[in-house]
């Protein structure tokens, strides 16, 4: 059953033309990194595959692929009205919750993660360390797009407006206001992200948070966004006309 | 819809639950809808509406906006009532995934996954009922609707018809014993809705329950056994479609007439016996009778006889709303 909706969630975000456009923004690094690679050799290959693959890949692409299959993946067919054929149907909703996850944040790691790694060792691949922290961050992203997916998966359940309130997440809290206070970082998924990569890579990258706060923030974010998604889908009302 | 707050209004419950129908065929109800009242912030859907639904062709007639669609969706279970309570076959409607193995829907909304064929999508909805032979169902539901040579087209091809006929073998892919349909006859041409209504009429025979809405009398009027009329969110009628008929016709009429002597032809007119009300105000005659017809028949020869040049004849507030408000007025 599971398969049978994540499939057919694969089909339908497939078939927009904005998961076109996400695939863009994937390759997007990829080709900066093929640019860099022509361009010469940097001083520091290392640092700027780091600077490359936390600024760009994490901080903007990850989140803005995910935001969009996230809010896609449930919210365009609640939208157009086909989420009824869905909904009428006699599957626990926790299972739709699951297949909507694992198709949007599936997806979203199979178009960020290669990207990650590509990135990562056409510009330092071959430096001493540069593979680890390649293969890291790749890492490291796949949890960001279940994370980020689970979380605008469940907004696009409680609002109509979930790109806007995502997008405001992602550049404001996580822009802006993390970095402001101290402890605030401790609640922010790219930390967590990035935290990952640090577990994966100890020696390679020097994550924000410790182990135990980035472990204990990924499964939270998981398991809340997952128990909300479920809990009103289980409440979900349609909009009628009359 | 109406606008003032559910507080504010006067209950119809009475009336509503004292004109219950019974199942069509006289069976026990497979939809109970009890004092259910559905409110938008402050504006009311549905007010304190009382229904049992049985076996049989029930048909939800009103005007548009009249709350037919959210009083469906209320049976789906796909909106909660803000008061009273919706069972079907026994079950609570609202929370209830497990019925709708016994209970198919066919929205009103057209979009339909295009990227899919007819066949994908009605096999599809019998994957998701956890069938064990969904392509199987797909075959005998895309069948039952006649669609076959179209079943292996993507459904962005499809008419307005096609996809009404796709929906709806969707819904029956599980066999359902309730079926609910919003507006079913929607974009379908005069072949297609005879076709559909022999169909709904045959799955009707074999004990199924079907509710269906529809904002034209003669859709209704043709295939329910059992109407229920819907105006502003309340229970305006219920019966059998030959009390509603009734009830529509007679009702008092009203026409405005303008002719070469309004004081002449008023006092002919208010002779006969059709004619109840004559008033005159601003060059306008208007006439109120109890009978359209027999009105209509004998106007043309009063003013002859009377001596009166008729210019104009109309008869006023015949909309289907009006219609519909006179049986809430009621």
């Amino acid at each position: 059953m599971i398969v049978t909706i994540a499939r057919l969630t694969l089909r339908g975000v497939l078939n927009r033309r904005r998961s076109l456009l996400m695939l863009l923004l994937a390759l997007s690094p990829v080709l900066i990194a093929i640019l860099i690679r022509l361009a010469g050799r940097s001083a520091d290959p290392v640092r700027l595959e780091r600077n490359l693959l936390d600024g760009l890949v994490v901080r903007t692409v990850l989140p803005l692929v995910a935001l969009v299959l996230g809010t896609g993946a449930l919210g365009s067919e609640l939208e157009d009205g086909t989420a009824v054929y869905l909904l009428t149907k006699p599957i626990p909703r926790w299972k739709i919750a699951l297949a909507k996850l694992m198709a949007a944040g599936g997806l979203t790691a199979a178009l960020v993660a290669p990207a990650a790694l590509v990135t990562g060792l056409l510009v330092a691949g071959d430096q001493g360390g540069g593979a680890g922290i390649a293969f890291a961050y790749a890492a490291a992203t796949v949890f960001g797009s279940f994370m980020y997916t689970g979380v605008f998966l469940a907004v696009s359940l409680a609002t109509g407006r979930a790109l806007i309130i995502g997008l405001s997440y992602t550049l404001l809290w996580e822009g802006l206001l993390a970095g402001l206070f101290a402890g605030s970082r401790s609640f922010s998924i790219r930390e967590y992200t990035i935290g990952i990569a640090g577990i994966v890579d100890p020696g390679g990258v020097r994550p924000p948070l410790d182990a135990v706060t980035t472990v204990v923030g990924t499964v939270t974010v998981l398991v809340v966004a997952f128990v909300l998604t479920t809990r009103w889908l289980a409440g979900f009302q349609i909009r009628t006309a009359d | 819809m109406t606008t003032p707050h559910p507080a504010a209004m006067t209950p119809v419950a009475d009336r509503s639950a004292a004109s219950t129908p019974p199942g069509a065929d006289g069976s026990a109800a497979t939809i109970v809808v009890d004092h259910v009242s559905r409110w938008y912030g402050n504006v009311v859907a549905v007010n304190d509406v009382s229904i049992a639904i049985g076996p049989g062709i029930t048909g939800l007639l009103g005007p548009n906006g009249a709350g037919k669609s959210t009083l469906l969706h209320l049976a789906a279970g796909l909106l909660r009532p803000s008061a009273g309570s919706v069972s079907v076959l026994g079950a609570p409607a609202w929370r209830n995934p497990a019925t709708y193995r016994r209970v198919g829907l066919v929205p009103e909304r057209e979009t339909v996954y295009p990227f899919l064929t007819g066949r994908e999508f009605v096999s599809l909805n019998g994957k998701l009922q956890g069938l064990a032979d969904p392509g199987g169902a797909a075959r005998v539901a895309i069948r039952t609707v006649d669609l076959d040579d179209a079943a292996d087209r993507a459904i962005g091809t499809y008419s307005k018809g096609m996809r009404q006929r796709i929906k709806v073998a969707a819904a029956l892919v599980h066999e359902p014993e309730v079926l609910l349909l919003d507006e079913p006859f929607n974009g379908m041409d005069p072949r297609q809705r005879l076709h559909m209504m022999e169909l709904l009429t045959t799955m009707a025979a074999a004990g199924r329950t079907i509710l269906f809405s529809s904002h034209i009398l003669e859709e209704v009027e043709r295939l329910a056994q059992s109407v229920l009329v819907i105006v502003a969110g309340r229970l305006a009628a219920s019966g059998g479609y030959r009390e509603i008929r009734r009830l529509m016709t007679d009702r008092p009429h009203t026409f405005t007439i303008h002719s070469s002597d309004n004081r002449r032809l008023a006092a002919a007119l208010l002779a006969c016996d059709p004619v109840f009300g004559a008033e005159l105000s601003d060059g306008i005659l208007t006439i109120r009778s109890a009978d359209y017809a027999a009105f209509t028949g004998i106007v043309a020869g009063v003013a002859r006889d009377a001596g009166v040049s008729l210019y104009e004849l109309r008869p006023t507030d015949e909309s289907l709303e009006s219609v519909f408000q006179y049986l809430v007025a009621r």
